[in-house]
């Protein structure tokens, strides 16, 4: 486990592969997943390189399955998930496979037009009987016009042999001749042609308006002047009928009004149940339209503008036994129709049943040949031994593991043995830690700040405890962090059916994947809840308060305000609460103020121990790539003055804490009503000011211990010392060792670069005076930050205290504005109300106090450690190890896959 | 528009379209692209740029107009997608977009209904952005008047139309005469609204405009020797917002050969230069080229500032630029025909 604390160690290896066994070898290394395969031809085009039509054939293997997946994604059949992991084909089943595809998309293709071509014939019958159907109203209508008076009917002729259409006059003609009672066009529909009977018929446009009236004989005559001349005569009607998408029936008839200048009769009704669309397949919404019009010249113009609205026309016969006749025929073919569609339908779906029975293992399998293809095509090509000629980076500790994955790879081509070989490098290598379903969320979490340099200390094996406590600082309640712990539980609990039930729910992969930071967060928020004696902002009196009230309910009615002294032994005991607060302060005025101290001065303890420790991490750095310089001129004076200054600040927190209390006997010097602040002192210490001497009348001492001036000043001064040693001497060291070297030549490069202790970081240019320049500046800058960092960092943890007083009071307000309201109801009425103010209590716990709240801690936690802690020793500028895996590619091609859905 | 309220309707557009200004081809993508032996190769280079998959779906072997058609649906998506979220006034600035490609669709489909070809065989030509309810019924129309009537009454074209109403048959002529009216009253709306709209975006959008104002009327000089379209007529096609206007308007409506047209453009220092260059010889660029490289850096440029609408603009002509180069190295590819493979226009 020695690579928890720092990364793995990685060897660059050349692997000399024969051409034969190349594919099997890295078919193996593949399903091993602990090989970086390095790009060996970066500046060649992805098209240029040896096996791109390899590449190019699984393009379209993966074309081809997607149509098929789409398929029968169509017709709603489950593809079948096994979950095995076939191995990667060799490469002559290629062949097959891809016949196979073929085969199966060409039949797929032939049933899709055949059933396409059914279906377009369907939707035609199926347009037409609506047709049929519907205009056959519209005929009807013309016969008895339903807005006619009764006794108007005796104008009809009600002659089966002629059917007389009434038209509403558009308003816009009636407008345009000004008179209100108008015909718009007298016609008639030839039935049967060996009949001629003319009617001009006359129609009011609205019977309602009393206009009625007017129809009488004269009423015909006057129609009859005002028809142009050829209307008096026998007029032929034509009219085509049709079906058109219902949105577009505006601008249809707007534009068949316009380009016949109103000269054509617009009916139409809808459809009323959806259509399919053949080519789509989505259902659509028509409406069926019959136009009347006169003259061969409209004729076509009407055609024309249908066509260009891609309505579809179809005959209709004008005889209404003809009409009867035609349906009779379109309801048969309807219905052999219906039997061929679903004979087809049955063929496509026997066919993508036994391909979805399939259909996974082969997404795999051509996964897997393109993920093989593609690190082959990494590989260089060795002309003269007729192999190929990989780099690639491999864990130390996996190399006998490699050795034998390419033995297994070469017996199963059965040609000559692959070769491995150790290189030495000069780049530094990829980043590898070996993680487990537990440590994984912590590194993941230090990652995404940067990934750690090649074998550098690797905080995330300390961040498994300290970011969960930092976290339980602010968020301290047993209440919220035991939901917290619940919910982190269950996860755990359920772990393996729930991660296998994936979902692209991103927020719900977030949780998921920290489910042991959350446990951890709820479980230490549950202690700290214990020590701050917080339960939903109430406390729990577990082992008997030390406070006790003596006085009489008199006395207790009759003020608002009594205080408890803890010198009398009777309101007192003497020994506080065994464990975290006393609940007694629960109650107390004067809560907000002894705890916001108290938190104030853990908050500043913890977060000076939490620096420290960063700093002394960096020892270990530094010793292990064995930067003597930077012991001596980073880490003590580091030291030195943090302990100078921040260490001292906590020690005197102790002091106070211990010395300072409210005995029966303690000396009055030592009595809460003398105790100087910290503040103060820390400012007066750093200013090196001296304290004003006491008037003789105050007892109280500025000096919290003898010669506490003196140690100060020396302190300060040391601290003081700090600042030139860390900013001076390391480029002074690094420009003698140059010197030095510049004074040996060339040959001594070597020896110079071990004296100076600092391999990785030394010139080896010529310009140095340039370099000396950019060192200085560097150490400038890193000196500058670390001393200003100090205060604002010691500072910064005091969030600590801030979001958990934001915390405590919130959950507070929360208790009192909401449930309270329930609990001092009485009576019945008080249980139906609590019914619903719990519900709400609880909700808002829930959302603000344990979501918002939690989120809100768990990103300061994530600052004071990516921040205030990592800057101490951190580098983070390597970058990832990122195996050829198969298990990774595949699971990226199913997330970019389940993403497209 | 005052520049601090811009971003409160239109930043996040913006952002989008300069993040798909990042996707355009830079030099060393067309460098690999002409480097490719087939088609299917140019595919592959296209899926490692912002293209990704957008051929994944069609099956090999490809053919040029499937490139060209899918070059096309994508910018149409994008374009179309940040028209749908634009408010006013980018949202009509994006209409005035799209009335171009109106034009050319309803010219189009005219000249093809009068060549008796179906109106179902010319429609997958038309550009998507410039296409409306009534468009393929447009064979309805004989005469400029009912043309007007039936069909672009209720087309934003509407108002182009004004001048070129007549009861004339349409023919060819006709029909560029129609073409170029609209065009010339097209881009005169145009630039008005984008002069109406001030600041940053009539800076940048109206040099951009006179600019393809002036090459209108460059083209229709040289394009209108030896046809039978009087002086006068061409006079009255020239649109009057560019920098021709009057002077060199007056004088190209004067031009009777190349040479004179020529002699106008010298007066103007950008187009000298662009006259300069050009010729039909091997090894020269043609005038057509040389406008089209001068429009490209003119809407590079328009990316120099923020906000404004003219990045919108911009951003299509390049991307068009940019499909009518992959189509041309395709079609050399495709052709075996390496020779003038390297006559595309590069963009950044």
């Amino acid at each position: 486990m020695g690579s928890l604390f720092r990364s793995e160690e990685v060897a660059l290896c050349q692997l000399f592969l024969q051409s034969e066994s190349a594919y099997t070898c890295v078919s193996e290394l593949g399903e091993l997943g602990l090989v970086q395969f390095r790009d060996l031809n970066p500046d060649v085009n992805a098209f240029q390189r040896k096996f791109v039509n390899e590449v190019r054939r699984c393009d379209e293997m993966e074309r081809k399955l997607r149509y098929l997946e789409r398929e029968i994604r169509r017709d709603t059949i489950p593809v079948l998930d096994t979950g095995d992991n076939p191995e990667a084909p060799m490469p002559r089943e290629m062949i097959d496979l891809e016949a196979n595809f073929e085969k199966l998309e060409n039949e797929l293709k032939e049933v899709n037009s055949n059933a396409e071509a059914l279906k377009r014939n369907y939707l035609e019958l199926t347009e037409l009987r609506h047709i049929l159907k519907k205009t056959q109203v519209f005929f009807d209508e013309a016969m008895y016009p339903p807005n006619l008076p009764p006794d108007q009917s005796a104008y009809f002729d009600d002659d089966d042999e002629t059917v007389n259409l009434l038209t509403d006059v558009s308003l816009h003609q009636l407008k345009h001749i000004g008179i209100w009672l108008v015909i718009l066009k007298p016609f008639e529909v030839r039935i049967n042609s060996c009949q001629s009977t003319i009617t001009t018929l006359v129609a009011s446009t609205d019977g309602r308006d009393g206009c009625g009236g007017n129809l009488d004989g004269g009423s015909a005559s006057l129609t009859q002047n005002l028809l142009p001349d050829e209307a008096k005569g026998p007029i032929q009607l034509g009219f085509v009928a049709g079906v058109i998408l219902r949105e577009r029936v505006a601008s249809f008839e707007r534009m068949l009004w316009r380009a016949c200048r109103g000269n054509v009769f617009l009916r139409q009704a809808q459809i009323e149940e959806p259509l399919e669309d053949p080519a789509t397949g989505e259902q659509v919404y028509k409406s069926v339209f019959i136009i009347f019009f006169q003259g061969e010249q409209l004729k076509l113009r009407v055609k024309k503008i249908c066509e260009g609205f891609r309505a579809t026309m179809y005959p209709c016969p004008e005889a209404p036994a003809d009409r009867r006749e035609m349906a009779m025929g379109v309801k048969t073919r309807l219905d052999d129709l219906n039997t061929v569609l679903s004979q087809t339908q049955d063929h496509r779906h026997r066919v993508l049943v036994s391909a979805a029975r399939n259909l996974r293992s082969w997404m795999l399998k051509v996964w897997k040949i393109k993920a093989i293809y593609h690190s082959l095509n990494m590989f260089n090509i060795d002309t003269i031994q007729n192999g190929l000629i990989a780099e690639c980076w491999i864990p130390v500790a996996d190399l006998e593991t490699v050795q034998l994955a390419l033995r297994r790879g070469t017996e199963k081509s059965g040609s000559l043995p692959a070769i491995l070989n150790r290189l030495s490098c000069v780049e530094a290598p990829p980043t590898f830690h070996r993680t487990n379903k537990f440590t994984r969320a912590f590194q993941a979490l230090i990652d995404s700040y940067g990934v750690a340099s090649y074998r550098e200390m690797n905080p995330a094996v300390y961040t498994i405890i300290t970011f969960p406590f930092l976290f339980s600082i602010m968020f301290g309640d047993i209440g919220h962090g035991l939901l917290m712990t619940l919910f982190g539980s269950w996860m755990v609990w359920k772990e393996k059916p729930l991660s296998v039930k994936k979902t692209d729910n991103e927020i719900w992969n977030i949780f998921f994947g920290g489910r042991y930071i959350i446990w951890l967060m709820g479980v230490f928020s549950m202690y700290t809840g214990l020590i701050y004696n917080d339960v939903f902002s109430k406390s729990l009196n577990l082992f008997g308060s030390s406070w006790h009230v003596p006085f009489d309910d008199e006395t207790i009615r009759n003020n608002a305000e009594l205080m408890l002294d803890p010198k009398e032994p009777k309101q007192y005991d003497g020994s506080p609460y065994p464990v975290g607060l006393d609940p007694l302060w629960q109650l107390a005025n004067n809560k907000i103020n002894f705890l916001n101290s108290y938190k104030m001065k853990i908050s500043i303890i913890f977060g000076i121990v939490h620096m420290m420790f960063g700093i002394f991490l960096s020892l270990w750095n530094h010793k292990f790539f064995s930067r003597r310089l930077n012991i001596v001129c980073e880490f003590i004076p580091q030291v030195l003055f943090m302990c100078c200054l921040f260490v001292y600040l906590a020690l005197l927190i102790f002091i106070k804490w211990v010395n300072y209390g409210a005995g029966p006997d303690v000396p009055i010097v030592l009595t809460p009503g003398c105790a100087p602040s910290i503040l103060i002192t820390f400012i007066n210490m750093v200013l090196m000011k001296g304290y004003q001497q006491q008037s003789d009348n105050n007892p109280c001492s500025a000096y919290m211990f003898d010669g506490q001036y003196y140690i100060q000043m020396m302190l300060v001064f040391l601290a003081l010392i700090c600042v030139p040693w860390m900013l001076v001497t390391k480029p002074y060291f690094l420009h003698k060792a140059s010197k030095q070297r510049a004074m040996l030549g060339t040959s001594g490069v070597e020896g110079g670069l071990e004296e100076s202790g600092e391999p990785t970081t030394l010139p080896a240019q010529p310009a140095e005076d340039h370099d000396m320049g950019e060192i200085a500046i560097h150490q400038g800058i890193h000196t500058i930050e670390f001393v200003l960092g100090s205060v604002s960092h010691t500072a910064s943890y005091l969030r600590l205290w801030a979001l958990s007083l934001a915390h405590a009071q919130l959950s507070e307000v929360l208790w009192g504005m909401v449930l309270r309201n329930g609990l001092s109801t009485a009576g019945t009425t008080g249980g139906f109300a609590m019914y619903f103010i719990f519900a709400v209590w609880a909700c808002l716990t829930v959302a603000i106090l344990v979501l918002m709240e939690g989120l809100s801690a768990f990103l300061h936690t994530l600052r004071l450690h990516w921040v205030e802690f990592q800057s101490k020793f951190y580098d983070g500028q390597g970058y990832a190890f990122v195996p050829f895996s198969f298990d990774a590619i595949l699971e990226a091609n199913e997330n970019a896959v389940t993403e497209q859905k | 528009m005052l520049d601090s309220l811009f971003n409160i309707d239109c930043g996040y557009l913006e952002g989008l379209v300069r993040g798909f200004r990042n996707g355009i081809l830079r030099q060393t993508d067309y460098l690999n692209l002409v480097q490719c032996e087939t088609l299917d190769d140019l595919k592959l280079h296209l899926q490692s740029t912002d293209y990704g998959n957008f051929l994944a779906n069609e099956p090999s072997p490809l053919q040029v107009s499937v490139i060209d058609d899918k070059l096309r649906e994508k910018l149409v998506i994008e374009f179309q997608h940040l028209r749908n979220h634009a408010v006013e006034p980018l949202a009509t600035f994006m209409d005035y977009i799209t009335y171009g490609y109106m034009i050319d669709n309803i010219v189009l489909l005219i000249t093809g209904a009068l060549h008796q070809r179906p109106i179902s065989e010319l429609m997958p030509k038309c550009h998507p952005l410039g296409t409306f309810d009534q468009i393929e019924a447009i064979n309805v129309a004989n005469t400029s008047v009912e043309l007007y009537n039936a069909v672009l009454v209720d087309t934003p074209l509407a108002e182009f139309f004004g001048e070129c109403v007549s009861e004339q048959d349409l023919d060819e002529l006709n029909i560029e005469i129609i073409r170029n009216t609209l065009y010339k009253a097209y881009l005169e709306s145009f630039y008005n609204y984008c002069k109406g709209l001030g600041g940053t975006t009539a800076d940048v959008m109206c040099p951009i405009l006179a600019f393809e104002a002036d090459r209108r009327a460059f083209i229709i000089t040289v394009n209108s020797f030896g046809t039978e379209l009087t002086k006068e007529d061409r006079a009255k096609l020239y649109p009057t917002c560019g920098r021709l206007y009057p002077d060199g308007l007056a004088a190209l409506a004067r031009a009777d050969d190349p040479e004179n047209v020529k002699q106008v453009a010298e007066f103007y220092t950008e187009y000298r230069a662009l006259f300069e260059g050009a010729g039909n010889n091997p090894g020269e660029k043609t005038l057509e080229d040389k406008f089209f490289e001068y429009e490209v850096k003119l809407n590079v440029n328009a990316f120099m500032q923020q906000f404004h609408c003219g990045v919108f603009y911009s951003y299509l002509r390049l991307k068009e630029q940019e499909c009518r180069n992959v189509v041309w190295i395709a079609e050399c590819i495709a052709q075996k025909h390496r020779a003038k493979i390297d006559n595309y226009i590069p963009i950044l």
